[in-house]
């Protein structure tokens, strides 16, 4: 080692920076600094007023609350109600639009003629912003000029009618509104995936006898894993801090039967200025997503020898 | 000796080497605390020599900007050493960005404040007192007394004014001629004729409905406006509790209620106003209930023939009418303004009587300036006119809406409209829901008087 520290040529950008043991912490300086700025602060702020009781409109409640805000929300029924509903909408978006990505990603992945323009419709809704995502399902639930509209006409249906309206049908007409978002994003990661599959594989799967379902659970299924595992902790952390769509195309209603645990931490914030209590709340989520997270990862061993 | 060099554990590296990204991470959490605590909304601010730059924010940004660029050019060629910053800012979010900067700095020296908004602001510290600024000033004696007491209403600390009042609102019956007339119907100017209108204007299968409620964002204050009329209650406090679960408010409110779906399109239970507008100016619906600001809208779908707008009709033949207060607009100054004498001066130029005259003409909205009431253009415009009158109406029982207690806002809008989509689903009757709301606020006001005794 003392050999090749004498043949270092002088004058390197090492030694310019101030010495060899420095220029790693200099260089990793901007992105500790983003982290201390965007991750750390925001989280320490979030926890230190959970344990506060900070309402802008009452600074004469204002002060040290302890355990207080936590034990209020074990007995609030709409954290519970809100709690249920992201768990129910977290696992309907993510398995269906797993399942139709999935689907979608080994349809483009065949060769056949206009692959491009297929690929790239599927893959659009991806490029399309979530406030515009939710225009376009609002105008096409709008009852005076969508879908429900032109069905009347047809004499199907009811005229002033929309599926937003009705406490039976939001759940499904949020969840399709999402879905045409979030499946090109599971259509994008596997695609990419299963073009690095060797075809060899296939070859000598087919060789030996294998069908194509056989060639899907053997060959294709096991090399998708890490990657189905990763897209799918992804977008089930998404989902559950999905609050613009929802915000936007129910406002967590009717009567609150789209309210998600988040769109429950912005009312209680933002409308009811009370935002030590939805500082407890978000503490709970982020405990939630964190636990649900690991236990994920471990067992679906994620990463692990494929072999 | 490659290997070996990889295979050996790494040297402690020098403690010196780790003293400069300590500290370049201590100064970063630093001066984060710093900024998170820097210039908070009450500081105190000062009174600047009446010059430079006043930053402004509307409160109704985007769509009242076309007239507030009128005024600032106006005020700007009379007073070219001041330079008004106008920040537009969405009515939907005006109080969390108010509350942000009242949390973390940023405040304007003026800004568009509502009397639905006042107590919130003062509770925080953060609006400078402009009674002695009127008295001292040309604005004394010219501005509409009722809006002048809705402003010491709602500041809630006595006769103390937190904002300069430019207009009022009030809610308006809008109904449209030509289909009141082809049903052979008579104007709706008595609840009787509005429930009858309702039904016969109804036919759901040819998409005709005899009107739109409002079942999503502000719902709860148009209800409070049909029970208040409809029950001739003209107080919102009685005994030091709220009357809004009063039996007479409770049948109102079962009334207006049961219009849903059997006059009304289905849709209307997410109707925000800018929805439940559209459907209107789109369709065949014979009326609506929402406030002045929407009459350009109604002008332009219809014309100005095809549709008339009145106040809500009496409680009974020959009684006063019973109006609850509807938020009044000002102007706020604020207390961390460092230029506050030019920011007067702005406020002062935007409530004389032409500007306010322009403002309300353009808004369509009732003027604060008493002088401005004659002005031609209210002749013209029937539908304020007709507010005007009945506000003035010495008869007219004006029921104050507590806008002074913090949790009005929260109380009236997100906190209770949920449960009023479900008295319209049929998940809970009206006496259930007039229960919950007056219980919400007899506990607030219960503590808004505990702090003010304190």
């Amino acid at each position: 080692m003392a050999l090749a520290v004498a043949k270092e040529p002088r004058g390197t950008g090492r030694r310019r920076a101030g010495g060899p043991a420095r220029l790693p912490y200099l260089l990793i300086s901007p992105a500790v600094l983003l982290m201390l700025g965007f991750l750390a602060y925001p989280m320490i702020s979030v926890l230190y007023y959970s344990l506060r009781h900070y309402n802008v409109t009452k600074p004469w409640r204002n002060g040290f609350a302890g355990l207080d805000n936590f034990s209020a929300l074990l007995a609030d029924d709409l954290f519970w109600q809100s709690l249920v509903f992201s768990a129910q909408w977290v696992g309907t978006e993510v398995a269906l639009q797993l399942a139709l990505g999935l689907a979608l990603a080994l349809i483009v992945n065949q060769t056949f003629v206009g692959r491009g323009i297929s690929r790239a419709l599927v893959f659009s809704p991806w490029a399309v912003s979530g406030v515009l995502t939710t225009t376009i399902w609002m105008l096409l639930y709008n009852p005076s000029t969508g879908v429900s509209r032109y069905l009347a006409d047809a004499g199907i249906g009811s005229y002033g009618t929309s599926v937003l309206s009705d406490p039976g049908t939001v759940f499904w007409a949020a969840v399709l509104a999402e879905l045409w978002r979030g499946v090109p994003f599971f259509a994008i990661l596997i695609l990419a995936d299963l073009q690095s599959i060797p075809r060899d594989l296939y070859e000598a799967a087919s060789v030996d006898g294998a069908g194509r379902l056989r060639q899907f659970l053997h060959i294709t299924l096991p090399h998708l894993k890490d990657a189905i595992v990763l897209s799918t902790l992804l977008r089930a952390v998404w989902e559950f801090n999905n609050v613009d769509l929802l915000y936007t195309l129910t406002g967590g209603g009717p009567a609150g039967a789209t309210t998600t645990l988040p769109l429950y931490v912005a009312n209680t914030g933002i409308h009811g200025h009370d935002f030590g209590y939805a500082s407890a709340l978000t503490t709970v989520a982020f405990v939630i997503l964190l636990f649900c997270s690991i236990l994920y990862l471990r067992l679906s061993k994620f990463g692990g020898d494929r072999s | 000796m490659t290997t070996a060099h990889r295979s050996r554990r790494p040297e402690p590296r020098p403690r010196r080497a780790i003293r400069p990204a300590a500290a370049v991470a201590l100064t970063a959490v630093l001066a984060l605390t710093a900024s998170a605590c820097g210039n908070s909304g009450d500081a105190a601010g000062g009174e600047g020599d009446g010059k430079g730059t006043v930053e402004f924010w509307d409160n109704n940004g985007g769509v009242r900007t076309p007239v507030w660029k009128k005024i600032i050019a106006a005020f700007e060629k009379k007073h070219p050493d001041i330079d008004v910053k106008y920040v537009p800012v969405p009515i939907t979010e005006v109080q969390s960005k108010y509350d942000t900067a009242i949390a973390g700095g940023g405040l304007p020296d003026v800004g568009g404040v509502k009397t639905a908004d006042l107590a919130n602001m003062v509770a925080q510290g953060a609006l400078e007192p402009v009674g002695d600024r009127i008295e001292d000033g040309p604005l004394k004696g010219r501005l509409s007394p009722g809006m002048v007491a809705s402003v010491r209403a709602a500041g809630g600390e006595g006769d103390e004014m937190f904002s300069v009042p430019t207009s009022a609102n009030q809610s308006v019956l809008w109904y449209r001629t030509d289909l009141f007339e082809k049903a052979g119907l008579d104007a709706p100017d008595d609840w009787e004729t509005f429930y009858e209108a309702a039904e016969k204007l109804t036919d759901a299968g040819d998409n005709k409905f005899g009107f739109t409620l409002r079942g999503g964002a502000g719902s709860v204050a148009q209800a409070l406006d049909m029970m208040y009329a409809q029950s001739g209650v003209g107080t919102f406090w009685k005994g030091g509790k709220t009357t809004v679960n009063a039996p007479e408010n409770v049948e109102a409110l079962e009334k207006y209620a049961g219009l849903y779906k059997k006059a009304t399109p289905a849709a209307d239970l997410n109707n925000d106003f800018t929805k439940m507008v559209a459907q209107f100016g789109s369709g065949d619906i014979g009326m609506l209930l929402h406030n002045l600001g929407s009459y350009p809208d109604h002008v332009k779908a219809f014309g100005k023939d095809r549709i008339a707008g009145i106040p809500l009709p009496p409680s009974a033949d020959g009684a006063p009418r019973t109006i609850p207060s509807n938020p009044v607009d000002g102007l706020g100054l604020f207390r961390s303004s460092d230029n506050k004498a030019a920011a007067w001066k702005f406020i002062a130029f935007a409530a004389s009587h032409e500007m306010n005259s322009l403002w309300n003409e353009e808004a369509g909205a009732i003027p604060a300036r008493t002088d401005a009431a004659g002005d031609a253009w209210v002749e013209d415009a029937a539908p304020v006119k007709a507010a005007m009158e009945s506000l003035n109406d010495p008869e007219t029982k004006i029921v104050q809406l507590p806008y002074e207690l913090p949790d009005w806002n929260h109380i009236s809008k997100a906190g209770t409209e949920p449960d009023f989509q479900k008295l319209l689903l049929g998940e809970m009757t009206a006496q259930e829901f007039a229960d919950k709301l007056a219980g919400l606020l007899n506990e607030a006001r219960a503590e808004w008087n505990e702090q003010r005794e304190k």
